[in-house]
C-alpha cells in the first residue's frame, strides 16, 4: 500500500493534511465440540482508515475496498462529508509527541506452533471439562489467536506502527443437577502458546460451575453487597464515558463542572495507565499518534479533569492526555486502586450479605448519565463473614454516583479484564437485591 | 466481483476433497452516519466492508475463511486452505442456476439524496427536542443508513444476489435539573431509504423523547418486588425476542441447549399466546427479500395457541436437527459464518383491551418503554430493563418509576402471560449473537404477565 501516494493526492485534491491509518490482521479460530473440531475459521482483513481536513472541518472514511482507484473515490468522499460539518471545532492532524514510551511488543509467532497441538490442546480443555459428572454438555470450547499490526502516518512527516499478537480460549460447560441447569466459563488470554494450560482451564471451569449448582434466589431487600473484581470492573468500564471531555463539551456528564471538586470518597482512586504491567495490553500512543500517559481520574475522592483528544484538548485549552481510540474518546487501561484486605478479610464483618460474581444485561440495565444501574446478577450468599451457598435469579440495583461514597473497604485483589478495566473486590454498604418468594 | 464461470469452478474446487457443501459470500456494503449535536451539524462519517467469505461443510464440521481481498487468485487460494482439512472423494457441485429477482421496494435511496435534505430534516428534529423545554440541556440526532449487496453462491446451485438498504433515525434528548440527568432515545429503522421519515412520523417521536425525558426527571426509583407487569405494545416485544426468540433459534435447539429441544407440537406458553417469526414484512428493519444462504425468506409460525410448531433454522443446523431451513440463515457481514436468526418476531395480536387490562390489574408495573436485554438461551434466565414505567393502583396508572429490570426463565415465562390486547406494533433494535450483529424487529400487543421479579433501587437507602 503506497501510503505516501495517497496522502500527495489528497493534498493535491484540496486537503490542507491527511492522516492514514492501515491496520492489518489476521486469526485462527477453532472450535470443538464433542471431542473433535466442528469449526475452523482463518481470515486475513486489511482496512484503510483516512482523515483529512478540508477548509477547516474534518472529513473520515474508513473501507476494505482496498486498490488506487477506491482511494481516489474516498479522498473526494472525504472532501464530501467535510462540506456538510457546520461545526466549528477545530480539525487536527498531529505532528507527533516528543517521545513516546517504550512498550514490550508481543510477538510470538502462533502459527508456528503446530495445528495438530493446538487441535489436541483445545480437544482436552473441552473433553475433561465434558467428562466430569455434572456437567451435561459443554455449548463451546473456543481456541483463537490474532496477529495484528497497524500503521499510522500523516501529511505531518509522523510515522508510528505498533504490533499485537495474542492468543485466547474457554470452553463454557453447561452443570446439571436435578433441574437446575448454570453454565460457568473461565475465558484466558495468553502472549505465548506455552501459556495455555488447557488441563488448569478446564479445571478452573469445573470449579466455578459446581460451585454455582443449585442456586436459590434471595428474599428481596437491602443487604451488604460485595462485588468481585471482575464485576465491579464492569462497572467501571459502563460509565468510563462521563470522564470524557468530549461529553462535557456537549452536556452528556454529569461531572462537566465538578473539576477539582469531591465526587467519591477521600480513599477512592481512579487512574487511566495505559502502561499498567498488570494489564493485558500496554498502548504507547492513541489513533491520533499522542503519546499515552498515566494520570488520575479521581484522586483521593476528588476529580481531576477529563480525558481528551486533540480536538478537544484544543478546545479547553490542554494538553492532550492521549485518549483518542475507534474515533472517540476512552481509556487506555482505567482501574479502581486496590486496597490492603485479603478476599477472606474483606467479607469477614458481613453477616447477611451477597458476593456478585457475575452481572448480565449491562448494555440495557445501567443509565450512565444518572449513574442509575439495576442488573441481573448472580453469586453467593455471605453469612457470618463467609461465603455459604450459590444465588441466582437476583436483580441489584443502586447509584453508581452514590456507590462512590458508600465503600466499606476495597480488597487487594486488582485483577484487569481484556478491555482494560480493572478493580479489586468493593464492599458497598448496602444496595437494593429484588429477588423470588418460595 | 468474480463471473458466474469462476464461481462455478472455485465451488468444484471446494468439493475436490470430501466437502459436501461449499459456498461463497460476496459482500460491499456502504455504511453513511450523519450526526447532528444541538444545533450543528458535527459529524459526517463513511465506512466500507467488502470482502468474501468461504464455507466449506462435511458431515456437520465447518470450515470458514474470510478476506477483503476478492481476487480470484486470493478466493482460489482460501478454497484450497480450507478444503486441505477434509479428506475424501471429491463431489461435483450443481450447475449454478439464475438468480431469482429481489424487491427491495425502496422508493429514494440514500445515495440518491442530497446531503443538505439529510441534514436539514436531522437539524429540525434536533431543534424540536431541544427547544421543547428549557430544562432539556442536549440534543443529539442521527441518521444511520447502509446499502448491503450481497452474492451468495453454493454447490447446490444457489446463485443469489441481493441488496438490502437500511435506514435509522437515531432522537436522543438529555434533561437536567438540580444535578440530576436523564437521557431519553428512540430510534426506528426500517428496510428503506429517505422515505423512512414519511413511514415513522419522527417529529411526534422527537417531541416524544424530550416529553419523556422531563418527565423522567420526576421519576422515582421503582422498589423491588415481584408483581403482575403490564407490557406496552412495540417495544415489549423484547421480552418474547429475549425470552423465547433466542431459545428457539437452531444455534439453541441443535445441539439440545435450549429448554425448547424436542418439545414441537407440546405446549410451551399458555393459550393465548400465538407467534410468528416474518423475513418478509414489507420495509421492516428486520426484512431481506433472500437470507444469507440464498434461500427466499418467509413467515414462520412459531408458536400457535401455545403450541410449539417450528424452530428457525439455517442450512447447516437443519441437516443435524433433520429440519427444513426456514430462511432464517444470517449474518452481520462476510466475517460470520450464517446461523439461524430472527427477522421480524412478535406475538399475534388478541383480543382484549388495552384499557381493560390495567382496569383488572390490582397491583403491578405498566412497563411503557422498554430499553434492551439478554437471555442465556442454555439456561432460559433472561433480563430486560424498562425506561419508562408507571406503577398500577387500582386499575389506574399511578407514580412515574425508574431503574426497573425484569427478569425470569423464558419457558415459564410464556406459561404467565394472561392477557394479550389487540394493538400489535413493532420496536427496532440491533440483536448480537454468534454471527454478529443484525437488524431485527421486536414486537407485541400490550400482554400482562402475572408475576415477575422487578429489580430497582427503591424504598429503604
Amino acid at each position: 500500500m503506497n501510503t505516501k501516494k495517497w496522502i500527495e493526492l489528497g493534498l493535491s485534491k484540496g486537503l490542507s493534511d491527511v492522516e492514514i491509518s492501515v491496520s492489518e490482521s489476521s486469526s485462527l479460530k477453532l472450535v470443538s465440540y464433542e471431542g473433535k473440531i466442528e469449526q475452523n475459521t482463518i481470515s486475513d482483513i486489511s482496512t484503510v482508515s483516512i482523515r483529512g481536513v478540508y477548509e477547516g472541518n474534518m472529513g473520515k472514511v474508513r473501507f476494505e475496498y482496498i486498490s488506487d482507484e477506491h482511494v481516489d473515490k474516498m479522498l473526494d468522499k472525504i472532501i464530501e462529508n467535510a462540506k456538510v460539518i457546520t461545526v466549528k471545532e477545530p480539525a487536527i492532524i498531529y505532528e507527533g509527541s516528543e517521545s513516546y514510551p517504550e512498550v514490550k511488543e508481543h510477538d510470538f509467532d502462533f502459527s508456528s506452533v503446530p495445528m495438530t497441538k493446538k487441535v489436541d490442546d483445545l480437544i482436552t480443555l473441552e473433553m475433561r471439562i465434558r467428562n466430569n459428572e455434572k456437567v451435561s454438555n459443554v455449548q463451546t470450547a473456543v481456541y483463537q489467536e490474532n496477529t495484528s499490526g497497524a500503521i499510522l502516518t500523516n501529511s505531518k512527516g509522523l510515522h508510528l506502527t505498533r504490533k499485537n499478537r495474542f492468543a485466547y480460549a474457554y470452553g463454557v460447560g453447561v452443570f446439571k443437577e436435578g433441574d437446575d441447569v448454570t453454565t460457568a466459563y473461565e475465558f484466558d488470554i495468553f502472549k505465548t502458546y506455552d501459556q495455555f494450560d488447557p488441563n488448569k482451564l478446564a479445571d478452573i471451569t469445573i470449579e466455578k460451575g459446581l460451585k454455582s449448582l443449585g442456586p436459590v434466589s434471595l428474599p428481596t431487600k437491602f443487604y451488604p453487597v460485595v462485588f468481585s473484581n471482575e464485576t465491579f470492573s464492569e462497572l467501571l468500564s459502563v460509565f468510563s464515558g462521563l470522564y470524557s471531555a468530549e461529553s462535557a463539551y456537549r452536556h452528556l456528564t454529569p461531572f462537566e463542572n465538578k473539576v477539582g471538586e469531591s465526587i467519591a470518597q477521600s480513599n477512592f482512586n481512579l487512574i487511566d495507565d495505559p502502561l499498567h504491567e498488570k494489564a493485558y495490553f500496554q498502548i504507547p500512543f492513541d489513533d491520533e499518534g499522542v503519546a499515552c500517559k498515566k494520570k488520575y481520574i479521581i484522586k483521593d475522592g476528588v476529580f481531576q479533569g477529563f480525558m481528551n483528544d486533540l480536538k478537544m484538548a484544543s478546545i479547553f485549552n490542554q494538553d492532550p492526555t492521549g485518549n483518542s481510540f475507534s474515533g472517540g474518546i476512552q481509556t487506555t487501561n482505567l482501574y479502581l486502586e486496590p486496597g490492603e484486605k485479603s478476599f477472606d478479610a474483606l467479607i469477614e464483618p458481613i453477616q447477611d450479605g451477597v458476593y456478585i460474581t457475575e452481572l448480565v444485561g449491562l448494555h440495557a440495565g445501567v443509565k450512565a448519565i444518572s449513574g442509575d444501574f439495576s442488573l441481573q446478577a448472580s453469586g453467593f450468599k455471605i453469612e457470618q463473614g463467609k461465603v455459604v451457598y450459590p444465588v441466582n435469579m437476583i436483580v441489584v440495583s443502586g447509584n453508581f454516583f452514590e456507590v462512590m461514597n458508600a465503600i466499606e473497604a476495597f480488597g487487594n485483589d486488582l485483577k484487569f479484564d481484556v478491555s482494560g478495566f480493572g478493580s479489586p473486590s468493593v464492599f458497598v454498604k448496602s444496595l437494593s437485591i429484588s429477588g423470588e418468594s418460595k | 466481483m468474480l463471473n458466474k464461470n469462476v464461481i462455478q469452478d472455485l465451488l468444484n474446487e471446494a468439493l475436490m476433497t470430501g466437502a459436501d457443501f461449499a459456498e461463497l459470500f460476496f459482500e460491499d456494503t456502504n455504511q453513511e452516519a450523519i450526526r447532528v449535536t444541538s444545533k450543528d451539524v458535527s459529524n459526517v462519517s463513511f465506512n466500507n466492508v467488502h470482502g468474501v467469505g468461504v464455507r466449506l461443510i462435511k458431515n456437520n464440521d465447518v470450515v470458514y475463511g474470510y478476506s477483503n481481498d476478492v481476487s480470484e487468485e486470493k478466493v482460489r487460494a482460501l478454497v484450497m486452505s480450507l478444503s486441505a482439512s477434509f479428506s475424501g472423494d471429491k463431489k461435483e457441485a450443481t450447475p449454478l442456476r439464475e438468480a431469482l429477482p429481489f424487491d427491495n421496494k425502496v422508493k429514494r435511496p440514500m445515495e440518491s439524496v442530497p446531503a443538505s435534505e439529510k441534514t436539514e430534516k436531522l437539524l429540525a428534529l434536533s431543534d424540536v427536542i431541544l427547544s421543547h423545554d428549557p430544562r432539556i440541556v442536549q440534543s443529539i440526532t442521527q441518521l444511520l443508513s447502509w446499502k448491503q449487496s450481497i452474492l451468495v453462491a453454493n454447490s447446490n446451485g444457489v446463485y443469489q444476489n441481493d441488496e438490502r438498504h437500511y435506514a435509522r433515525v437515531i432522537l436522543m434528548g438529555v434533561a437536567s435539573e438540580n444535578g440530576q440527568m436523564q437521557q431519553v432515545f428512540e430510534g426506528p429503522g426500517r428496510a428503506m431509504g429517505f422515505e423512512i421519515f414519511d413511514d415513522v412520523n419522527p417529529f411526534e417521536l422527537a417531541k416524544d423523547v424530550a416529553e419523556r425525558a422531563i418527565h423522567m426527571l420526576s421519576a422515582q426509583p421503582i422498589v423491588a418486588q415481584e408483581m403482575p407487569v403490564v407490557l406496552a405494545n412495540g417495544w415489549g416485544g423484547v421480552i418474547f425476542h429475549e425470552a423465547c426468540g433466542h431459545p428457539l433459534e437452531a444455534t439453541a435447539v441443535a445441539k439440545g441447549l435450549s429448554p425448547f429441544t424436542g418439545k414441537l407440537g407440546q405446549a410451551i406458553g399458555s393459550s393465548v399466546v400465538t407467534a410468528y417469526d416474518d423475513g418478509d414484512v414489507d420495509g421492516a428493519w428486520g426484512r431481506t427479500s433472500f437470507d444469507d444462504e440464498g434461500m427466499k425468506t418467509q413467515k414462520n409460525l412459531l408458536i400457535e395457541n401455545g403450541i410449539l410448531k417450528s424452530y428457525l433454522v439455517d442450512y447447516r443446523n437443519g441437516l443435524t436437527m433433520n429440519h427444513k431451513p426456514t430462511g432464517s440463515g444470517r449474518r452481520q457481514n462476510y466475517k460470520f459464518p450464517p446461523t439461524s436468526r430472527m427477522n421480524t418476531t412478535y406475538i399475534a395480536p388478541g383480543k382484549d383491551k388495552v384499557e381493560d387490562i390495567i382496569k383488572d390489574t390490582k397491583y403491578g408495573l405498566y412497563a411503557k418503554q422498554l430499553g434492551g436485554g439478554q437471555v442465556s438461551p442454555a439456561t432460559g434466565e433472561f433480563n430486560f430493563s424498562v425506561s419508562e414505567g408507571y406503577m398500577i393502583e387500582d386499575g389506574k396508572l399511578t407514580t412515574p418509576v425508574k431503574g426497573a429490570m425484569l427478569i425470569g426463565k423464558g419457558h415459564e415465562v410464556l406459561f404467565k402471560i394472561d392477557k394479550v390486547a389487540d394493538n400489535l406494533d413493532f420496536g427496532q433494535g440491533m440483536c448480537g449473537s454468534i454471527s454478529g450483529s443484525i437488524p431485527t424487529d421486536v414486537g407485541q400487543p400490550t400482554i400482562r404477565v402475572s408475576k415477575m421479579t422487578v429489580g430497582g433501587a427503591g424504598g429503604q437507602a
